[in-house]
């Protein structure tokens, strides 16, 4: 490279900033749809990754007791902050099926009447000796009712929350049954047993994320979402960058070019040049609406993590694979529509192996498996890594170095191709 | 294909005389084409079948033959986008490379331009192309566009531009960095005489300037309107090279030419072949062309006065490139 061609590169990357920036639908294309984009899915399904199982869900407690089982559950539910708790002891069983059909409450507890006297009852014969199969008072049964269409986890942790809930609940009828026997037994007018929650046998349990390892981990919606996106909108610009270099080809200017022995490397470089820049700023546009936006009308905020220069190796990484992909298919496509329709299908399927369109970490392990042949999950890979696990540059460099190579592979052919003559 | 009656024209190994009539020397040759083979993948027929052609240094050279006849593919070899099977391709005695590829200017047969950059902005970036910086680039822009007499649309998108000022874009965008040597693809094809006629204004001052211009085309009548010297290709091989004036000569008869001062009515033709002593009549466009005595003549301008139209040129024995042509091709194609 000499100090003409490198002025003949400028001059390439001018024209083709000109040339896009008089498509102002290509501008809207470009920047605008995908962070719309990024914004719409993140919202939509902000309550269908991560840790929040049951997020802002509406959990009606039809509590006919009113007393310790009733206040124990009622308890164990406000715990949680995911869920919306309204209380409705006046309701029918009948009206609150139909409010649970309607979808205005995902799931429905239905506390019978005298749950808590007759809790006790049985506390008292089992505590007198009596055989538990033998206690006429049976045990005292609370039900769930849920919206068919949510997800079966989501019913398994509220199950598990209420079975934690009653558990609590009995432990404490128990003890105020064997305080009462204890002083009956004693000859004592005031015998207090120690509250269960002050004897902390166990501490609570306490959770560590570790980073470094991949794989079984639920990134949020907007951690999935924000880098998948931007992928897909990488990968699609392809669309119009070949589209453009076979209009050239069909113009003649190409031909031209070829015929003024303008070195390969200036005219791919050209348009390589500008559409790595676009891909940038897509980046920073829908990254910096997922952390800004994005809180503001109500979804999660998305934590860029502690290593910009990783998410810059990765971007850029991405965005050279992306546009070596594109010039391949232009120098191998011989009509716009050939380019177009080939590059969407092959985007598309590289997407949704690579789990942008379906998370790597909900697909079956085979699939999993199959999903290291797509650049995409190779891009998305590294930036859950950044997000999600707060990886480093040292950890996203695989990644960075496949998608790096492939864009090369690709370039290289590409290059021969343009160079060759008949 | 159509074939006029009445004239008969020798094949090319027939014509000695006018074939290569420059003496095929280095000092004179300036583009050679040696023994030139090319098929391209997938095809029977070779486009170019060793073809073996030179052009003079400051000749203005024709390249006449119908589609497929190898012309564009000559062109392409040129400017080192097509590598010939067999054969060579030099240029002042040296093969194609950078260092040739710079001193030729091509306009495609397509106007190569971008249509959403201006006329200046489109001339600048190729200008930028070929190596052209700063004072000297302005200038030359400047030139070109006051050369295609569009610099009152300059700064106006190309896109906006009618078929004929975007024809002399493309044309002086390969003029921009002042080439030895113009290849032109069908320059003219589709555009209004007004642009056409400045074109060939242009083509003459280049010539005359000393540029070497190869000129592929269709239209007969601008070939010998432009050009010194021709060949004629058909399938791929060359059928007849020589200049324009002796091939014409070769051909000399008793063939009657008249240029009227416009298009005869139909009802003319009719009447002339009617005429006793008028054969073989052809009438194309204005020119009526026919086997006469020189007796017959006053009848014949009589004829013409009554029909409403005046003779404005006369002459016997001229031939034209365009019977020429499509007797050779016609003899090729039957031939093949």
């Amino acid at each position: 490279m000499n100090l003409s061609h490198f002025a003949m590169f400028l001059a390439s990357v001018w024209k083709e900033m000109r040339v896009i920036s008089r498509d102002r639908l290509a501008l809207v294309v470009f920047f605008v749809m995908p962070v719309l984009f990024v914004l719409i899915l993140s919202l939509a399904l902000r309550d269908a990754f991560g840790e929040r199982p049951g997020a802002g869900f509406a959990v009606l407690v039809a509590d006919a007791d009113g007393g310790t089982v009733g206040q124990a559950v009622v308890e164990a539910l406000r715990g949680n902050p995911h869920l919306r708790l309204v209380l409705g002891g006046h309701y029918s069983e009948q009206d609150i099926r139909q409010a649970v059909r309607e979808g205005r409450y995902k799931f429905a507890v239905l506390i019978p009447a005298e749950a808590s006297a007759r809790a006790r009852r049985r506390v008292a014969d089992i505590a007198a000796g009596v055989p538990a199969d033998l206690v006429m008072e049976p045990p005292v049964e609370l039900r769930l009712l849920s919206d068919p269409a949510l997800r079966g986890d989501y019913r398994v942790v509220l199950e598990g929350g209420l079975n934690l809930a009653l558990y609590a609940a009995e432990m404490k009828l128990a003890r105020l049954q064997l305080e009462k026997n204890l002083r009956a037994l004693m000859g004592k007018a005031a015998l207090t047993l120690p509250q269960p929650n002050d004897v902390h046998v166990f501490s609570p349990v306490r959770h560590e994320s570790v980073s470094g390892g991949r794989g079984g981990q639920l990134p949020t919606s907007v951690q999935q979402n924000a880098p998948a996106w931007t992928l897909l909108a990488m990968f699609f610009l392809t669309v119009p960058l070949s589209v453009s270099f076979i209009r050239e080809r069909e113009q003649g200017s190409l031909f031209r070019l070829q015929a003024m022995a303008v070195p390969s490397w200036v005219v791919l470089g050209g348009k390589a040049a500008l559409f790595f820049g676009i891909n940038q700023i897509q980046m920073a546009l829908i990254l910096a609406a997922s952390v800004y936006v994005l809180p503001l009308l109500g979804g999660d905020r998305l934590d860029p993590g502690q290593h910009p220069t990783a998410l810059l190796l990765l971007g850029g990484s991405a965005s050279l694979a992306a546009i070596g992909f594109g010039i391949l298919v232009a120098l191998y496509a011989r009509t716009a529509e050939q380019a177009t329709s080939f590059s969407a299908a092959a985007i598309m399927i590289m997407a949704a192996l690579g789990g942008v369109l379906v998370p790597k970490a909900v697909m079956p392990l085979f699939m999993q498996q199959v999903s290291v042949v797509s650049p995409l999950a190779w891009g998305l890979d590294g930036f859950l890594e950044v997000f999600v696990r707060g990886g480093s540059i040292r950890d996203v460099l695989p990644d960075a170095a496949r998608l790096i190579a492939f864009s090369a592979l690709c370039h290289g052919i590409a290059r021969l191709r343009y160079e060759r003559r008949i | 294909m159509r074939k006029p009656a009445g004239h008969t024209i020798q094949p090319p190994d027939l014509l000695p005389d006018v074939m290569n009539p420059t003496p095929n020397t280095a000092a004179a040759t300036f583009l050679a084409f040696d023994g030139v083979v090319k098929a391209y993948p997938g095809t029977r027929r070779r486009a170019l079948d060793g073809v073996t052609l030179s052009v003079p240094r400051g000749a203005f050279f024709g390249l006449l033959g119908p589609n497929g006849a190898g012309k564009t593919t000559l062109l392409s070899m040129l400017v080192g986008r097509i590598a010939p099977d067999a054969g060579s391709v030099r240029v002042g005695g040296r093969a194609i490379g950078r260092e040739v590829l710079a001193t030729i200017g091509m306009s495609p047969q397509e106007p190569a331009i971008y249509p959403t950059l201006s006329a200046r902005e489109n001339l600048e970036y190729f200008g930028r192309m070929q190596g052209l910086r700063g004072a000297h680039l302005k200038e030359r822009v400047q030139f070109c566009l006051d050369l295609a007499e569009i610099s009152d649309a300059a700064d106006r998108r190309v896109e906006q531009f009618s078929g004929g000022y975007k024809r002399r874009l493309n044309l002086v965008i390969a003029l921009i960095h002042e080439p030895e040597i113009l290849l032109l693809d069908e320059t003219t094809v589709a555009i209004d005489p007004h642009s056409r006629s400045l074109i060939h204004q242009r083509l003459r001052e280049l010539h005359a300037s000393g540029v070497t211009i190869v000129l592929s085309t269709h239209y007969m009548e601008e070939a010998e309107q432009l050009c010194q010297e021709i060949a004629i290709m058909n399938h791929g091989r060359l059928v007849i090279q020589g200049r324009v004036e002796a091939l014409l000569a070769a051909q000399a008869n008793d063939t009657l030419v008249l240029m009227l001062d416009r298009e005869p009515p139909l009802a003319l033709l009719a009447r002339l072949q009617a005429t006793p002593g008028l054969r073989d009549v052809v009438v194309e466009g204005r020119r009526i062309l026919a086997s006469a005595s020189p007796q017959r003549l006053g009848a014949l301008l009589e004829l013409l006065r009554e029909s409403g139209v005046e003779a404005r040129s006369l002459a016997y024995g001229g031939g034209s490139l365009e019977q020429m042509f499509l007797n050779l091709t016609g003899a090729e194609q039957e031939a093949a």
